[in-house]
């Protein structure tokens, strides 16, 4: 077989930061906090975009807060905030004052793309929601992303909401677990992140929409909303039914057989064989051909089947007991079937693949050192997206955006800190430069004294 | 009255109502996009995204049509189709083309001539081997973005490794399926609880992130060509894109040599943040700074016993031991209150409680046939039944945004095989109806 790999691809790893980024020259605006928010414009500062990441001084983000288990990176950095926020600019902005919001609205006249996840209202009262932004700029993409929209009961009762409560409001949780059990919360925030990538389409469909036509807009989503969007079959099977749709634990019951499956050592691998010829693989694998050509498993449709389903499925549970998970990786490669054991993150972070690939990748970060990060997962041949730098102290770059951006001079600069329209960190954990930081490190420019 | 002057929920939701969405121009109209997906529903839902704004999909698949079509809960069919392909066929235009054939290949370098974008999800090499790779293509049409979703990606070590890239074997790989689930009681076993295990999650979310990530890519794509002309070849590993979703576990791993395990519907990442159960089902509870968590203490009238005035940093109670200690007592009292109560209790506390607004997070956890049905959903347009000329009246979910100038709409919900071929090989490639016929005859379409 002819390879991609070799032409298309070849040193992609190792030249990436030789080329361009695809959103060179956008200029994100960033008013937001915990996941739903933040990620969004994750997402794009990764693809190039410039964004600037507005906190209230001197504690900012939320998400500096929380920790896996009380546990800081490098005794006080904040482990949750590192990931979602990689090469943004960090502004320690009062928009409770009016100097602050003065200086939001001089940026937001430079900016392309504004993003937000406060309640409904909440930005217009500061004077910087979309009615005000679109005066100076029409042609600003303006996104606000919540729980529960922006308009409709729930928004109008003003309920707050996370990703806990989109997993819960929407059904998702419900489906997610086994039969007989509590619903179960998904261990990831996926509303939250999947939300917040998913409103990138809309942002990015938007900039498509202004490129054509000059013309800016404003969004909205809700976190629930976005969740729902991904569960398929749920809907229409319950319309056409006239029944709830159920959880079913592991099992996938739109593909037959596709389950997850404990081995001989207590570990785990999940299985897919769906179509004739990887069914039959996997008949084979366990030594049982005839089951290939038994009428009640003869074709997926009929597989599918609830009977039919629990029966196969039970099959393979018992076989693979005797079987470890690398066995039945093996197996699945000679036989051609889908298999792979369940990874933990340890797993994840040490593949050779992943590595080779660039998906993991080395990370030297001037402030809080080496770690391993994940790029962002599309590749691009001429515009390969980055991870640069990662998470900084609130208003650790006031100076650069002061300055660079919107040509203050020291004098003005010293005046707004007077005034508390702009501050810095806290000297406590999760807010703070690391406790070895020689005062420079990562700074761009520094603050006049 | 000014326009600042209207309430701003009156004045938005005037300009961003799903259903004055027809009347809107579409961000995506000037778009062709191939989709070549086969066995994958991350391509489906990756063009999906894109036909919701109007760009105009040729859904292109063999003659006997996709697999995907057959992959459906418990083997129903709906008037001849899944269910899942009854939902992510929105707005494309259905063709068969049997690229076994070199003349198909022929054809389908045609349409890549006149496309902006192509998104496959063959295992690596096929489409170079049937002569439509990215190199070719890339000759006939600089300006393609042709984009590859797979199990592992075009290259690295792994990426010929036989195999379809399948929903639950993407969650496994991903390192999100292994610490979600519920923990294993004490002193009990996995055949005493086979409900113990690592869980995975949705109807296909590792399909359905992996066509989000990709549509933002192609879009990212798309504004770069705009600037400079340039095509580019894009390419997504399932898992890799799902482990990507994931915030904490990495970093916590590197820094403290930990591997994330399951913790329930608790959560490693702090408290309050669980799912608590009721007299009648269960809530989830969200309070991540501490003046929500004494606003639930006091929402439940446990100020003064739990001490909540003393507290001081919500870290103290985000350790394992602290989370299970005061998870038994929560749950103690949410058992003695409804779903309904409860989240009264919480909007009520908003207005008049001691910490007043601040009010923690309380949420009822929905079967999807109440999420269907919950009248807020269904005034914002999420289940309105799209008129599908070949379905009849159909629910799949929609308006996951919403957009004043371009908003998103579903225009019909699927087609059956084949179902454009006439207009579209007339549209593109000038086929009339004997033209088709005879290719029709000679297997190619």
């Amino acid at each position: 077989m002819i390879t991609v790999g070799e032409s298309t691809w070849q040193n992609y790893k190792e030249t990436k930061h030789s080329k361009p980024l695809p959103l060179k020259g956008i200029r994100v605006l960033e008013v937001c906090t915990l996941l739903l928010g933040p990620s969004g414009p994750g997402f794009l500062s990764r693809l190039g975009a410039e964004v600037i990441k507005c906190e209230m001084p001197p504690l900012g983000d939320t998400l500096r807060s929380l920790v896996p288990f009380g546990y800081w990176f490098r005794e006080d950095q904040p482990t949750s905030l590192i990931r979602p926020n990689p090469n943004k600019y960090w502004l320690g902005l009062d928009l409770h004052k009016p100097e602050g919001q003065k200086l939001f609205l001089e940026l937001a006249a430079q900016a392309d793309i504004i993003e937000e996840n406060l309640r409904p209202g909440v930005m217009e009262r500061w004077n910087i929601g979309y009615r005000q932004i679109r005066e100076i700029n029409p042609r600003i993409i303006y996104i606000s992303k919540t729980g529960f929209g922006q308009w409709g009961q729930y928004a109008r009762e003003n309920r707050p909401s996370n990703d806990g409560a989109a997993q819960a409001m929407s059904g998702y949780a419900w489906m997610s677990r086994f039969p007989g059990q509590p619903p179960l919360k998904n261990r990831l925030y996926i509303c939250d992140s999947y939300g917040a990538l998913l409103g990138e389409v809309a942002v990015l469909a938007a900039l498509h929409y202004r490129d054509r036509t000059g013309k800016g807009q404003y969004i909205e989503l809700s976190q629930s909303e976005t969740i729902m969007r991904t569960m398929s079959w749920v809907w229409p099977y319950q319309q056409i039914t006239g029944k709830t749709a159920m959880p079913a634990g592991n099992r996938d019951v739109s593909i037959c057989p596709a389950d997850t499956f404990r081995c001989a050592d207590d570990t785990f691998v999940a299985i897919a064989a769906p179509d004739t010829e990887e069914f039959r693989g996997l008949c084979t694998a366990m030594g049982r051909p005839e089951l290939a050509d038994d009428p009640r498993f003869k074709d997926h449709l009929t597989r599918l089947q609830e009977e039919n389903a629990t029966e196969i499925l039970g099959i393979i549970a018992e076989w693979a007991r005797t079987r470890t998970a690398e066995e039945i990786e093996g197996l699945a490669d000679k036989y051609g079937f889908v298999a792979s054991r369940v990874y933990t993150i340890k797993d994840v972070l040490e593949n050779e693949h992943s590595r080779e690939r660039g998906f993991v990748k080395e990370l030297d970060d001037p402030l809080i050192g080496e770690f391993l990060d994940y790029e962002f997962p599309v590749m691009m041949t001429r515009t390969p997206p980055r991870v640069l730098w990662t998470v900084r102290p609130v208003g650790f770059d006031n100076e650069y955006v002061l300055t660079h951006i919107l040509g203050k001079t020291e004098s003005e600069i010293r005046q707004l800190y007077e005034r508390g329209a702009v501050g810095k960190w806290a000297e406590i954990r999760g807010r703070r430069p690391p406790p070895d930081w020689d005062g420079k490190a990562g700074l761009i420019m520094v603050r006049p004294e | 009255m000014t326009e600042m002057e209207q309430p701003w929920e009156e004045w938005i939701r005037e300009r961003d109502d799903p259903r004055i969405a027809r009347t809107r121009p579409e961000a995506l109209d000037d778009i062709t996009v191939l989709d070549l997906s086969y066995k994958s529903f991350a391509g489906c839902y990756c063009s999906s995204l894109l036909a919701e704004f109007g760009a105009e999909v040729l859904r292109i698949e063999p003659p006997e049509g996709d697999f995907i079509r057959k992959c459906t809960p418990y083997g129903i069919l709906y008037k001849g189709e899944g269910l899942n392909y009854l939902s992510e066929g929105r707005n494309k235009f259905h063709i068969t083309l049997n690229l076994k054939k070199p003349e198909a290949r022929e054809i389908l370098k045609g349409l890549a001539a006149q496309a902006d974008v192509l998104i496959e999800t063959y295992p690596p090499g096929v489409m170079d081997e049937w002569g439509v790779g990215y190199e070719v293509l890339k000759e006939i049409n600089p300006r393609l973005i042709f984009a590859s979703i797979t199990a592992y990606g075009q290259f690295g070590p792994m990426s010929h490794r036989w195999g379809a890239d399948y929903d639950n074997v993407i969650q496994a790989r991903s390192g999100n399926q292994y610490d979600n689930g519920e923990m294993l009681p004490e002193g009990k076993t996995y055949d005493e609880c086979p409900w113990a295990v690592p869980t995975k999650a949705g109807p296909w979310i590792g399909w359905a992130q992996a066509g989000t990530f990709m549509a933002v890519g192609i879009l990212a794509a798309l504004h770069w060509r705009e600037l400079t002309g340039e095509g580019q070849a894009l390419d997504l590993a399932s898992a890799e894109s799902y482990a990507s979703l994931e915030d904490w576990a990495a970093i916590w791993y590197q820094g403290a040599g930990i591997v994330s395990e399951r913790f329930g519907s608790l959560n490693i990442g702090g408290w309050l943040y669980c799912f608590a159960p009721t007299r009648d089902g269960a809530v989830f509870l969200g309070g991540l700074r501490l003046e929500m968590w004494q606003a639930f203490a006091d929402m439940l009238g446990k100020w003064d016993e739990w001490g909540a005035a003393n507290w001081t940093d919500l870290a103290d109670f985000s350790a394992k031991e602290e989370q299970l200690k005061w998870a038994e007592r929560v749950f103690a009292e949410t058992r003695k209150y409804t779903n309904e109560e409860l989240v009264r209790m919480s909007v009520e506390y908003a207005k008049k409680g001691r910490l007043a607004p601040i009010t923690p997070v309380v949420a009822p956890v929905c079967s999807p046939w109440e999420a269907m049905h919950d009248p807020n959903w269904i005034d914002r347009g999420i289940f309105t039944p799209v008129e599908d000329p070949v379905y009849g009246e159909i629910i799949v979910a929609q308006a996951q945004y919403k957009l004043t100038e371009t908003p998103p709409r579903v225009k019909w919900v699927c087609r059956p095989v084949g179902y454009d071929n006439e207009y579209i090989y007339l549209k593109y490639m000038g086929f009339g109806p004997r033209k088709l016929k005879k290719l029709k005859e000679a297997g190619i379409i």
